[in-house]
């Protein structure tokens, strides 16, 4: 078995009354591509807010690379890197002003925060408009641009919270290959999304989420066998019948 | 090191943000200098020949009213007796007369007590004192109001002192209980009393603060109208852009920058290195332009003024910190730093010389950072101050900065959670 890179025990997180993360138990090995599934308000973005430090679990713990999210926040900070789910950018800077400054506040001083800004722009086909202001890039290069700011600081463990919503084939799957690239560098990767074929393609593991606790969690080969035959099921026929067809939030 | 760095790079990150945005370059950069543009129109009249302040008063009452007494008693009659700063006192006799002046600009205003001032006060039915002024000269129409509530206070008071003065002479059966002999009996003492005062020689019923007095001429009014607009405009500019702290959070960068190893205080630390960078900027072409165009006088102490520039700046960057820390919406923090900007303006003496304002409203005004300033300002150009005399006004700013940095240290921690 190999080396565990995270390992979460049993978080839960509440907003008042409601639970939206319930229990959620499980790890990721190091250099996987582990993919978080589940219909809208499951708590797949809350678990990764609570992993990414960026929320407080109420309770249960996780450990990133050894270290605590509760009692290591510091540490766990500078190992990962974030695509959030909603564009976290700044319209009115251009793309590598924007790369620039949270390369900085990843720890890199000037140079290494330029010359990786422009290493990920070229990634993600988007050097020809390192000086364009945000604000006027189109809806799949803004998402483009939020992922590649994610790798800035190369985090050994990133979070990708539905980093190709709203985007081409074309665009999608350029970061496909994208991310299959930085797995094979060894980072590891927690990718949640809503398209089923992607994660079929792009995890090694999956695991589905609903109403704050996970419901189910194996390869998708496996999943797919248990309702039928791996080569005719689909990973949205498991979804569906997992977690039912009734509508959320 | 680190931390610093942090802070700065998001300093930096910040006025990079701000010069994008024309509307804002200019509401802090252009728009102070479209001010002083318009205060050399309009101060156009008042530095040339005699730069003291004139009040003029008129009375519509017949001769023996008792408003002939509170004038005759405020009258200038010797000039070189007034203390620096102090305004000329004008009897004019003639209202209509006054009233043309004003029209034809030649006069910029004046008090009238109205016809019926002394049976007002007699039969207690109150009055109203008519301060009518240029419109457009906000000096004169403030000075003069400051008189007429200075005036209205005072004889406040005496007719309270007065009233009760008379009940007890009722009561010990001094005078009879009917109202012809009362009347005659408050009509005396209060004739009394101001023929007292016009008899001294100051004039005790009005009297204007003054805080230190010094070797100082009659002053360039620009030496306390740009001090004014400066501590106006640095605090209004400061709180208005609580709004990019707000804006963080709401584009979703604030979630961002927490997940990098950048600590939570310096987040706020750039927020408010970044908006006392732009408050630098301003003071510094506040004075230059000062100088230069308005020949504005440092006083003695010119290092106690850009101290005290520089602790203006401080607060108003705190106060802006924690305004963003406060406010959940851009549209609330965009109201809140209107509101506070342009409510504690006027209060804290940056519209008006705060030095005119009657004793009770500078007590008050006291609660605002911007009389602080503003008051500090004034000893030190007008007043003719020295440095140590200022150093109670560095030290309530300082104060005032440290009370807002605290609560907004403790509101971010406790929301960011
Ligand atoms: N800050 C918050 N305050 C209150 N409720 C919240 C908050 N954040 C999330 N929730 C609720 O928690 C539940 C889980 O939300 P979460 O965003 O984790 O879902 P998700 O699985 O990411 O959904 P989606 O696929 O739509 O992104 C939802 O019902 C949501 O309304
Ligand atoms: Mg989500």
């Amino acid at each position: 078995m190999a080396e565990e890179f995270l390992v979460v025990k049993d978080l839960h997180k509440s907003f008042n009354e409601f639970k939206a993360v319930n229990g959620v138990s499980f790890s990721i090995e190091k250099g996987e591509i582990f993919g978080l599934l589940g219909p809208n308000g499951a708590g797949k973005t809350t678990t990764i807010r609570m992993l990414s430090t960026v929320l407080g679990a109420d309770s249960g713990d996780a450990t990133i690379g050894g270290h605590s999210i509760r009692r290591d926040a510091e540490a766990v900070r500078r190992i990962i890197g974030v695509c959030p789910q909603d564009l976290a950018l700044y319209e009115d800077l251009s793309a590598l002003d924007n790369m620039v400054f949270f390369g900085r506040m990843a720890g890199l001083n000037g140079d290494e925060a330029r010359a990786q800004a422009m290493t990920n722009l070229e990634l993600m086909g988007l050097e020809d408009r390192a000086r364009g202001k945000v604000a006027k890039f189109s809806g799949g290069m803004k998402r483009r641009i939020n992922l590649a700011i994610a790798l800035m600081g190369n985090p050994q463990l990133l979070f990708l919270d539905e980093p190709t919503v709203g985007i081409d084939p074309q665009s999608r799957n350029h970061i496909y290959e994208n991310i299959l690239g930085l797995q094979k560098k060894g980072m590891t990767i927690l990718y949640t999304t809503h398209y089923m074929e992607e994660a079929d393609r792009l995890c090694q593991r999956v695991a589905i989420m609903d109403g704050g606790q996970i419901i189910t969690l194996d390869t998708p080969y496996k999943l797919k066998s248990q309702i039928g035959s791996p080569e005719q099921v689909t990973m949205e026929d498991v979804f569906l019948k997992l977690t039912g067809r009734s509508l959320r939030d | 090191m680190k931390n610093l760095k942090h802070i700065w790079f998001i300093a930096l990150k910040d006025l990079k943000i701000f010069t994008k945005d024309r509307a804002a370059v200019f509401f802090f950069i252009g728009f102070p200098f479209l001010f002083i543009i318009l205060f050399s129109f309009l101060l156009g009249g008042v530095g040339s020949e005699d730069e003291r302040m004139e009040l003029h008063m008129v009375t519509l009452e017949a001769a023996g009213g008792l408003s002939h007494q509170i004038i005759g008693a405020m009258e200038t009659m010797d000039k070189s007796q007034l203390g620096p700063g102090a305004p000329k006192m004008v009897w004019d006799r003639d209202y209509d007369e006054a009233r043309r002046a004003v029209e034809d600009g030649e006069l910029d205003g004046f008090i009238a007590f109205p016809a019926d001032f002394t049976q007002a006060l007699m039969t207690g039915s109150g009055t109203q004192l008519e301060v009518f002024a240029d419109a457009g000269n906000v000096n004169a129409r403030a000075a003069l109001n400051g008189l007429a509530g200075a005036i209205s206070s005072q004889i406040g008071t005496h007719q309270v002192i007065i009233n009760s003065s008379v009940a007890l002479m009722v009561e010990g059966g001094v005078i009879p209980a009917d109202t012809a002999s009362i009347n005659t009996a408050v009509q005396q003492i209060m004739n009394e009393l101001f023929a007292a005062g016009a008899a001294g020689a100051e004039a005790s019923y009005v009297t204007f603060r003054t805080e230190k007095v010094g070797e100082v001429e009659a002053e360039n009014p620009a030496n306390f109208v740009i001090p004014g607009y400066l501590v106006m405009f640095v605090f209004f500019a400061a709180a208005v852009t609580a709004e990019t702290l707000v804006r963080e959070r709401q584009n979703h960068t604030l979630e961002r920058l927490l997940a990098t190893s950048v600590r939570r205080e310096s987040i706020l630390g750039g927020v408010f290195t970044g908006t006392a960078l732009r408050g630098l900027i301003q003071i510094v072409i506040f004075w230059v332009v000062g100088i230069l165009a308005f020949n504005v006088d440092l006083g003695l102490s010119p290092l106690a003024v850009i101290i005290l520039s520089i602790l203006m700046v401080i607060m108003s960057s705190a106060f802006a910190v924690m305004l963003a820390t406060l406010a959940r919406t851009q549209r609330s923090a965009g109201s809140l730093a209107t509101i506070t900007g342009l409510l504690l303006a006027p209060l804290g003496g940056c519209w008006w010389p705060f030095f005119l304002y009657p004793d009770w409203l500078q007590t008050i005004a006291r609660i605002t950072p911007h009389a602080w300033a503003t008051s500090g300002f004034n000893k030190l150009m007008v007043f003719g101050a020295d440095f140590s005399s200022a150093v109670p006004n560095m030290l309530a700013l300082l104060g005032f900065a440290a009370v807002f940095g605290a609560v907004a240290v403790w509101r971010f921690r406790t929301s960011a959670a």
